[in-house]
């Protein structure tokens, strides 16, 4: 129980669309340590957005408990929980999600300024991750300078600024083609080689089996949970 | 947060230049709307205050009341009949703020040069009347206490008067003859006054004076006066010779409403002019204000726009850990810095506009820092108003849908 991570309970999620009430989760529960690499799985509609938003501390569950590092995510408010998200948890995204008029810089120096204190040497930290990520030498390029696979290192860069205790990757390689997407899923596997806890989600069979330990997901349940040797 | 967040505010201004700058363009011009109007209110009215001071030395008119009647019949005594010349010595006695009092009679005749004829005010007066009225000879000289005591039929033109009877002739030593009464009187012109305008009595210009003891002897074969015209010691004091020429004219006349007599100073005449520029000025400023007003509606709207352009920037500034305070506080922030921006280039506009006019109008630029002052603070709190709702709406947003929004 000591390098427990992440414990969800229960989960539900529901929200209505128009007068439907859509049952998005309906009751997951599972552990993830750290340092575990885990890929969760399934079609559109399967509920894997909504638990990534929950597992980001985005989004609230409506029902049942999720733990991260022991604390009880459920029971912070609005600005714990952004307080956590900047702390504990680091996104990739499928969009890369770059702030295009700044620059890679000062893209992923922007954790750095949402800390409880901001640390002096922002800069400093940030270049270190860059160059972490193997762009060192593109500091001063704006998003829309660069290719797409470099644009999601520096998002990967940004996402490990803070140090996270979790890095949530959102369909990494979704935008990128497949000898991209691998490079990145080589960097991601680095990462976890390094220490990282990493939650993969994706539809991809190839991309999750990166991953040591894929949780397929369906109707909002879990259909399966199935370790890779 | 606050430095960081101007930088984030001032960066995304510098993005979308153009849209910022006609963005505050209706701050620029309400700031520098109320800047120009309130120091072209001031200006003007110093000015139009510096030439009524320069009418007469600190000249205090005291009139009778016209009687008032019942039924056809003049009840109680003529206020007139009480106007005396003697009258003017004893002012001078017993008001020490008051230098001097010069004794009027003023008729109305017609005044005949030639085959040329005029009707004027022909003003019976003393010497002193010209160092009261800041008044000056142009040619020939005014009526001397000579031409009192020796009732001399001489006769002293203002400017216009002297132009519209001889026509660039010289009067000097010409006669004319005066028409009043039934009458005609032949006088000799000796001398002419300088241009001069309008004045607390009339205009100068179309004025002539007569020795004050021919106008009453001779003309009116009256004992009084129609005026006096005193002169205070000096601006400071012109308050209180006021108040002593009432208490005096209150006893004299036996008139404790002053129901007789009436005084007229300069300062009234000044109060009614500031009282006047001052609503003209309320009422400008109150135009500019709601240029401001307009103005500030204008950022709301472009804050609004910007703030659902950028959604996608709110949601992912939000996952990477701001929270609502930092969102709120980046879109304050950008809205104060439009209309501050916008606050400091209207006073520039606003300065440069209002030194052309008070060029154009040859009045003194006056910019009051007040003016300056409460145009910018009242641009600030623009920004704040209009920028806070767009701001709490982009704090408001919800991390998941802002982050899917397209």
């Amino acid at each position: 129980m000591a390098n427990l991570l992440i414990q969800v309970k229960q989960l539900k999620k529901s929200y209505r669309l128009g007068k439907v009430i859509v049952e998005a989760l309906r009751g997951v529960s599972f552990e993830i340590n750290q340092g575990d690499f885990v890929s969760i799985m399934g079609p559109s509609g399967s509920g894997k957005s909504t638990l990534m938003h929950i597992l980001g501390c985005l989004d609230y569950p409506t029902e049942g408990k999720y733990f991260l590092s022991s604390q009880e995510v459920t029971q912070l408010n609005d600005s714990q929980l952004a307080l956590f998200r900047n702390q504990k948890i680091g996104f990739v995204f499928q969009q890369f999600n770059l702030l295009p008029r700044l620059t890679i810089l000062r893209n992923v120096e922007l954790p750095l300024t949402y800390n409880k204190v901001s640390p002096p040497n922002k800069r400093e930290l940030a270049i270190q991750a860059l160059e972490q990520v193997g762009l060192g030498d593109r500091l001063q390029h704006k998003p829309n300078e660069i290719s797409g696979g470099e644009r999601q290192r520096v998002a990967i860069a940004r996402a490990l600024i803070n140090h996270p205790s979790l890095i949530l990757a959102d369909e990494p390689t979704g935008n990128l083609d497949s000898k991209t997407g691998q490079d990145i899923m080589q960097m991601i596997d680095k990462l976890h080689k390094e220490g990282n806890a990493i939650v993969l989600v994706t539809h991809e069979v190839e991309i999750a089996r990166y991953a040591k330990r894929v949780i397929h997901l369906k109707d909002g349940l879990i259909e399966r949970d199935e370790v890779i040797a | 947060m606050i430095l960081q967040s101007l930088q984030i505010a001032l960066e995304s201004l510098w993005a979308n230049k153009v849209r910022s700058f006609l963005s505050m363009l209706g701050i620029i011009i309400g700031v520098g709307a109320v800047i120009a109007i309130v120091s072209v209110g001031s200006g003007s009215s110093q000015q139009v205050t510096s030439s009524i001071t320069n009418l007469g030395s600190n000249m205090i008119t005291i009139y009778p009341r016209v009687a008032r009647g019942q039924g056809g019949r003049i009840v109680g005594e003529n206020p007139q009949e009480k106007f005396s010349i003697e009258l003017a010595a004893y002012m001078e006695k017993f008001c020490p703020s008051v230098t001097q009092v010069i004794p009027v009679k003023q008729v109305s005749g017609r005044l005949i040069a030639g085959d040329i004829n005029v009707n004027a005010t022909v003003v019976g007066t003393e010497p002193e009347y010209t160092a009261v009225n800041n008044y000056e000879v142009e040619k020939g000289s005014f009526i001397s206490n000579n031409d009192n005591q020796e009732r001399n039929q001489v006769i002293v033109l203002g400017s216009q008067l002297a132009e519209d009877l001889f026509e660039g002739e010289n009067p000097l030593g010409k006669r004319i003859k005066l028409s009043y009464g039934g009458q005609s009187y032949l006088f000799e012109v000796k001398g002419v006054m300088k241009e001069k305008g309008g004045s607390l009595s009339g205009n100068l210009d179309n004025q002539a004076y007569l020795p004050l003891a021919v106008s009453l002897d001779i003309l009116t074969n009256s004992d009084y006066v129609s005026s006096y015209i005193a002169q205070a010691a000096s601006s400071e004091k012109a308050a209180t010779a006021v108040s002593e020429l009432n208490n005096f004219m209150a006893k004299v006349l036996d008139d404790e409403n002053q129901e007789q007599f009436q005084l007229m100073s300069q300062d009234e005449i000044l109060d009614t002019v500031s009282s006047v520029t001052a609503t003209m000025s309320i009422m400008l400023g109150g135009i500019a204000a709601i240029s401001l007003l307009v103005g500030g509606i204008g950022i709301m709207n472009i804050m609004l726009v910007s703030v659902t352009e950028r959604t996608r920037e709110i949601g992912v500034r939000k996952a990477l850990g701001a929270r609502n305070t930092h969102i709120l506080f980046q879109f304050l922030m950008e809205s104060l810095s439009l209309s501050s921006i916008g606050g400091i280039l209207g006073i520039i506009f606003g300065w440069i506009t209002a030194y052309f006019i008070s060029q154009v109008g040859n009045w003194p630029l006056v910019v009051a820092p007040l003016s300056v002052g409460l145009a910018f603070g009242f641009a600030l709190c623009i920004g704040i108003f209009f920028g806070l709702y767009p701001a709490m709406k982009a704090a408001k947003m919800n991390p998941v849908d802002a982050l899917r929004y397209e």
